[in-house]
């Protein structure tokens, strides 16, 4: 199945996910107007989370993603770990 | 520490962003000076940032139809419209070790190089974080900033003049939010140089010009041939492509 949600951070930016899942996230795209440095920590993010449910808890997922940040001593800016996770399960069809 | 001023050129999309990133290349190799940049954009161009989608943010039919280029940075943040008269776009390319080393911090300290220069056309701007400069509320300078192997690039741009209607058409906003409230409710929340002074755009950049510079010691200066080819192989090989433009 394929998901789409977007969502504007409170006090910060545009946050979008395009989701590939069926019991496991296939394919994630993490799009939006936010800053992360260094950037190539994105594509590092949506891999990391490739295997998990979507239907995971949204700490779960948020785990994942900040666990990716500390690695590559990257920083988001506009956005949150959080977020995106809430954005990743927002997208999920009910 | 000396560094380089490029006076305000204009180029297309493509030369552009190829320039910013070929100058980030030779200021990492000890090949150049710290760099300040001023540039505009011709054709007009609409440029996304680099974790944006094209085909979502971007009419991307509607700009071939008006010949306006549509790119993608190497930066954050979100879709610009670059209009040729409508606005100056400045880069500043220079080792990170002359900025502060808090992201948000080093935000603060270049954009107070544009509010220096606002002001010398009598026009009181602030910071407000994460990256944009407001006058009086409303938005006057967009800026997003990267930073690679030790430089920092931090690009924006100062708006001279807006035409909400046409930005809004090279947009992917829906039609039923193109109703005139919905321009009205932008038009409130961004304003340009030309609302606040008289100035030229010519003056305009002649204004920024000395904020970035002051109190810097500085020399006008040029690309040299290999800056020169590098940005023209970047421009070609990455920044007019498609598979740059459209992989997200």
């Amino acid at each position: 199945m394929e998901g789409f949600a977007e969502q504007k951070v409170p006090g910060g930016k545009m946050v979008s996910v395009r989701l590939v899942y069926g019991p496991k996230i296939k394919n994630v795209q993490i799009l939006g107007d936010f800053f992360l440095h260094p950037e190539d920590a994105l594509p590092r993010i949506e891999k990391a989370l490739v295997g998990t449910s979507p239907r995971a808890k949204k700490d779960e997922i948020s785990g994942k993603i900040a666990k990716v940040l500390a690695m590559n001593n990257a920083e988001l800016i506009g956005v949150t770990p959080d977020a995106i996770a809430e954005t990743i399960r927002m997208a999920v069809k009910k | 520490m000396k560094w380089r001023v490029i006076p305000l050129e204009i180029h297309d999309a493509y030369t552009n962003m190829g320039t910013d990133e070929a100058i980030l290349e030779a200021v990492r190799d000890g090949k150049a000076e710290p760099t300040i940049r001023f540039y505009r954009w011709k054709p007009s161009a609409v440029s996304i940032g680099t974790f944006q989608s094209m085909e979502k943010e971007v009419n991307t039919a509607r700009c071939r139809e008006l010949g306006v280029n549509y790119i993608r940075r190497i930066t954050g943040g979100g879709a610009v419209y670059h209009d040729l008269d409508g606005e100056v776009t400045y880069s500043v390319i220079a080792p990170e070790s002359l900025f502060p080393h808090g992201i948000r911090e080093s935000y603060a300290f270049i954009c107070d190089w544009i509010i220096a220069g606002l002001k010398t056309l009598g026009i009181e701007a602030t910071f407000t974080p994460i990256n944009d400069i407001l006058v009086q509320g409303r938005k006057i300078s967009g800026n997003a900033q990267t930073r690679k192997q030790g430089v920092l690039l931090q690009h924006g741009t100062v708006l001279y003049s807006t035409d909400v209607k046409r930005m809004f058409s090279l947009l992917n906003v829906s039609a039923e939010k193109i109703s005139d409230k919905m321009i009205k409710s932008v038009e409130e929340r961004v304003t340009s140089v030309s609302k606040y002074s008289s100035a030229s755009i010519e003056e305009t950049y002649e204004a920024l010009l000395k904020g970035f510079t002051k109190g810097k010691e500085y020399k006008q200066g040029n690309l040299s041939g290999e800056e020169e080819s590098r940005a023209s192989e970047l421009a070609r090989t990455v920044y007019a492509t498609d598979a740059w433009n459209f992989s997200r």
